[in-house]
């Protein structure tokens, strides 16, 4: 095959050689004695018009040859007949669905891996091949450009495990893989017109390939374990999902390591439903598993035992309806204990000029302290009410109806004002020196004259500044979380030694904060954050332990899965200039005899030369 | 490769020659010739005192009467002349049938001549192999091969004889200093003679057009027009090596004698004589 016709031209270069041959060799030969008494004679130029019989010499021949070969090479002569080699990009579905298995055992996974094999060889030995595996962050399996036989051994090692996600961002990857001489296969268990958040799903010049199966299947969507007070033991809530038209009964098994702490077996109706289990105090991380169907992945949660941050609270409030609203709305927030030196003093507004207790944040209400004022008299006021919405303190509070009683004028800059209404605060954060960590509260009220504290927005301000106080505490924010969530865990001081994450498989190095940031990885388990040392027989300490896990309802509904084949390759120019000429063995051997003709013909005719 | 064939009949018919021997003593067995040294010939070469143990018999009395001292007679004496013939073995002799077959007259005259010279004569092609005795004319068959890549007067080291008369034979076509070639031949001869064939052709060519010139024994080859210049050109610098030739054997007091292919051998034989190679037996 020849991919550079043009380069064809040189074998013009034959029948000049023959040209040359035919008439450099027009004189007879005449044996003479003497020659070195002619070689002073002015010698007569080679060339001429008279044509005799060519002379067939070794010289001729070789010359031919090495022109013939040149000739070829710049002509890219091929082996083979397509010649060009054909770039097949496939982007897989990584998402769990991938791996649901039928009755007889086959997940679109195994019939994935059969239609790429399928393709390369449709598109012959030569062809490239560039698997590009889907997720948030999508990711090369092979290649760019691999041969058939390393993408295929890639595919063999390929499990789709990841949650539910768009293509779109391995789509993108795997055009600009494809350039201009790919062919791009989207390889999914979705069909391309139900992939509307793909816009790859309508997109031209691309095959895409459902493999799916529609399929029953019973799944964990969201699992909690809650801890109880009381004798009343801790407990399991399992969220599922049974996408079938008819009930299942899956046996649940809930683990504590080697041990089994409950076997039961569970009446799962289609749709959605709850279940909770009933669980002994005390237990570490357990696993909770349903017996085996169409989808693995989302029959098994690992629940890592809640640490729940109480917030210890000191009410020095003076006596008073005021002192009776707070201990009121106290008691209907979860995770609050009454401490003698708490996380959080409620205390009059004209303490907070004193020293600040270690560890503790402090509001204020009433009158704050004399020389936080301005001159004026305290004034009431209904509003409008000027909210800083964004503080955390403040969601969910409007102050409507609210009559604020006893504002006394602030000197400015004494307080950051949260709730402010005219020029006047009402209520902020102390200013206080940079280095305090825990700010004191301000709220500028006269708790016995306002209404405040029979309004709404009572409990949810209490509510706010204990969960305020508690986000501020060491620990989590929760002790399971779903793959690819965001976790977040306050060290609450400075780690002593390197910090890592160890998760199933997954460990790696995070960085010495006291806040930890980091998403929950895939495949999920027991997430371990471990201080200390990373080599063998250092003292290392497991911080915390998390439980990550696989909760996905849209992967674990496999009703709407399905197999057809939409759209079509584009046409594209085949892979030809990536790999070059060099890879190609007819290049070298037409190098080879090239050159070996060309110094053949040399060490033939340089005696020759030399005598002559 | 051309085969030899010499017409011995008309060689012998021509063959009335033997070698010219110089006047100058030269050197041999004991033969029928004078030689450089002292010896028991009949010749008389000087005097000297008488010596203890001297033959009584070459006393010259006759001096003793007259002065009364003793003296011996010196006699010269008889040598065998010893007589190198170098022949030229290589393919340039046989460029042509015709140089073959004038070479093979030329060497027949030359054979006949040493036989008749009652010599001991060598036939000497190489410096590589032993030379070879000549007995009768026709041995000189034997060396009309003519298959050497070059000329035997090419190699430095020859195995020549001292004080031998030697005779060489060659075209002389191969690229040489006249003055050292002939120097290194007639060092301690006792005569040389230089004796050149060639083609006439060789020595005037024609102007013949274009040709490709190969030369026979693989020194390259030159695509030539033999036009007038060119021919021209090519006789002046071949006469100058033939001139070169025989001054610088003038030089050394050896003979030189060029012979032109084809001339019947009775002329090769005269011409020889009368270059003074040869005389009459």
């Amino acid at each position: 095959m020849i991919t550079a016709p043009l380069g064809l031209l040189a074998l013009l270069a034959i029948p000049a050689i023959v040209a040359i041959h035919l008439f450099r060799r027009r004189f007879p030969v005449r044996p003479v004695a003497g020659l070195f008494l002619w070689q002073i004679v002015r010698q007569t130029p080679e060339g001429g018009g008279k044509v005799s019989k060519l002379p067939i010499t070794l010289s001729l021949l070789l010359e031919c040859l090495a022109a013939l070969a040149l000739a070829l090479i710049l002509a890219g002569a091929r082996l083979y007949s397509d010649g060009e080699r054909a770039h097949l990009v496939v982007l897989l579905d990584d998402s769990a669905s991938m791996a649901a298995v039928n009755a007889r055992g086959e997940s679109a996974r195994d019939r994935a891996a059969q239609r790429v094999a399928l393709e390369v060889d449709r598109l012959g030995r030569t062809a490239r091949v560039t698997v590009v595996e889907s997720g948030e962050r999508p990711s090369v399996l092979a290649g760019p450009a691999a041969f058939p036989a390393d993408a295929m051994r890639a595919l063999e090692g390929w499990k789709p495990d990841a949650p539910h996600h768009s293509l779109a961002l391995g789509l993108r990857l795997a055009r600009e893989l494809a350039g201009r001489t790919g062919r791009l296969m989207v390889i999914s268990d979705a069909a391309a017109a139900e992939s509307p958040s793909d816009a790859a799903g309508n997109e031209a010049g691309v095959l895409w390939v459902s493999l799916g199966q529609a399929l029953p299947n019973v799944g964990i969507l969201a699992a909690e374990r809650t801890l109880s007070r009381g004798e009343r033991g801790d407990a399991v809530t399992l969220a599922l999902g049974n996408y079938s038209d008819r009930s299942a009964r899956p046996r649940v098994t809930v683990s504590a390591g080697e041990k089994e702490i409950l076997v039961r077996d569970i009446e799962v109706r289609p749709g959605s439903s709850s279940v909770t289990l009933p669980l002994p105090s005390g237990l570490p991380a357990v696993k909770v598993a349903l017996s085996n169907d169409a989808l693995a992945r989302d029959n098994e949660v690992l629940l890592a035992q809640p640490l729940p941050r109480t917030v210890g609270v000191e009410n020095r409030l003076p006596d008073g309806r005021g002192r009776d609203a707070l201990a009121k709305a106290l008691a209907a927030v979860a995770g609050v204990t009454s401490a003698e030196s708490g996380h959080l003093v409620f205390t009059g507004a004209d303490a907070l000029d004193r020293p600040q207790p270690s560890g503790a944040w402090r509001v204020g209400f009433g009158r704050p302290p004399a020389s936080w004022l301005a001159g004026g008299e305290p004034q009431d006021f209904v509003g409008p009410f000027v909210l800083e919405k964004r503080h955390p303190l403040l969601q969910g509070v409007t102050l409507g109806g609210v009559v604020w009683a006893g504002a006394m004028p602030l000197a400015p800059g004494v307080v950051r004002p949260l709730i402010s209404t005219g020029d006047r605060t009402l209520a902020g954060l102390t200013s206080g020196s940079p280095r305090a960590l825990e700010p004191d509260v301000v709220v500028n009220l006269d708790l016995d004259r306002t209404n405040l504290i029979r309004s709404p927005d009572w409990p949810i301000l209490i509510s706010n500044l204990i969960e305020m106080r508690r986000e501020s505490l060491p620990g989590p924010e929760r002790w399971n979380y779903r793959v690819g969530e965001w976790v977040r865990v306050r060290l609450g001081r400075d780690p002593k030694g390197p910090l890592r994450l160890r998760c199933g498989g997954v460990e790696r190095t995070l960085p010495a904060a006291r806040l930890l940031e980091f998403i929950a990885p895939s495949p999920g388990g027991l997430l371990q954050i471990v201080e200390g040392p990373e080599r063998a027989g250092g003292s290392e300490a497991v911080v915390f332990e998390l439980g990550v896990n696989f909760l996905d309802e849209i992967e674990s509904n496999l009703r709407d899965r399905a197999t057809a084949d939409a759209g079509r390759f584009a046409d594209v120019a085949a892979l030809r200039a990536e790999s070059g000429p060099e890879s190609e063995p007819l290049f070298w051997v037409l190098l080879a005899i090239g050159g070996l003709a060309i110094v053949s013909n040399w060490s033939v005719l340089a005696p020759a030369r030399k005598q002559g | 490769m051309p085969t030899s064939s010499i017409d011995w009949t008309a060689v012998r018919a021509a063959s009335g020659f033997r070698l010219a021997i110089p006047r100058t003593p030269i050197g041999g067995r004991l033969g029928e010739r004078l030689g450089a040294g002292t010896g028991s010939s009949l010749e008389f070469q000087d005097y000297r005192p008488y010596a203890p143990g001297d033959d009584l018999r070459h006393v010259d009395w006759a001096a003793y009467a007259r002065s009364e001292t003793l003296a011996v007679r010196l006699y010269r004496e008889e040598v065998a002349p010893r007589i190198d013939l170098v022949i030229d073995v290589s393919r340039s002799m046989a460029v042509t049938d015709a140089k073959h077959r004038a070479y093979g007259q030329l060497l027949g005259v030359l054979a006949c001549a040493s036989t008749n010279t009652a010599a001991h004569t060598r036939i000497v092609t190489t410096a590589a192999a032993a030379p070879h005795p000549l007995q009768v004319p026709e041995d000189i068959e034997r060396f009309l091969d003519c298959g050497a890549g070059h000329s035997a007067l090419e190699e430095s080291h020859l195995p020549l004889r001292r004080r031998s008369l030697r005779i060489v034979v060659s075209d002389f076509l191969f690229p040489h200093d006249a003055d050292d070639l002939v120097l290194r031949l007639a060092r301690d001869c006792a005569l040389l003679s230089l004796v050149q064939l060639t083609l006439r052709d060789e020595a005037e060519p024609a102007a013949a057009g274009g040709h490709r010139l190969v030369d026979v024994e693989g020194k390259g080859e030159l695509d030539l027009v033999l036009d007038a210049a060119a021919v021209r050109e090519y006789r002046a610098r071949f006469s100058r090596l033939r001139l070169g030739l025989s001054v610088a054997a003038r030089r050394v007091g050896a003979r030189f004698a060029y012979v032109v292919a084809e001339t019947p051998v009775r002329d090769v034989a005269r011409g020889l004589a009368a270059a003074g190679v040869l005389e009459a037996a």
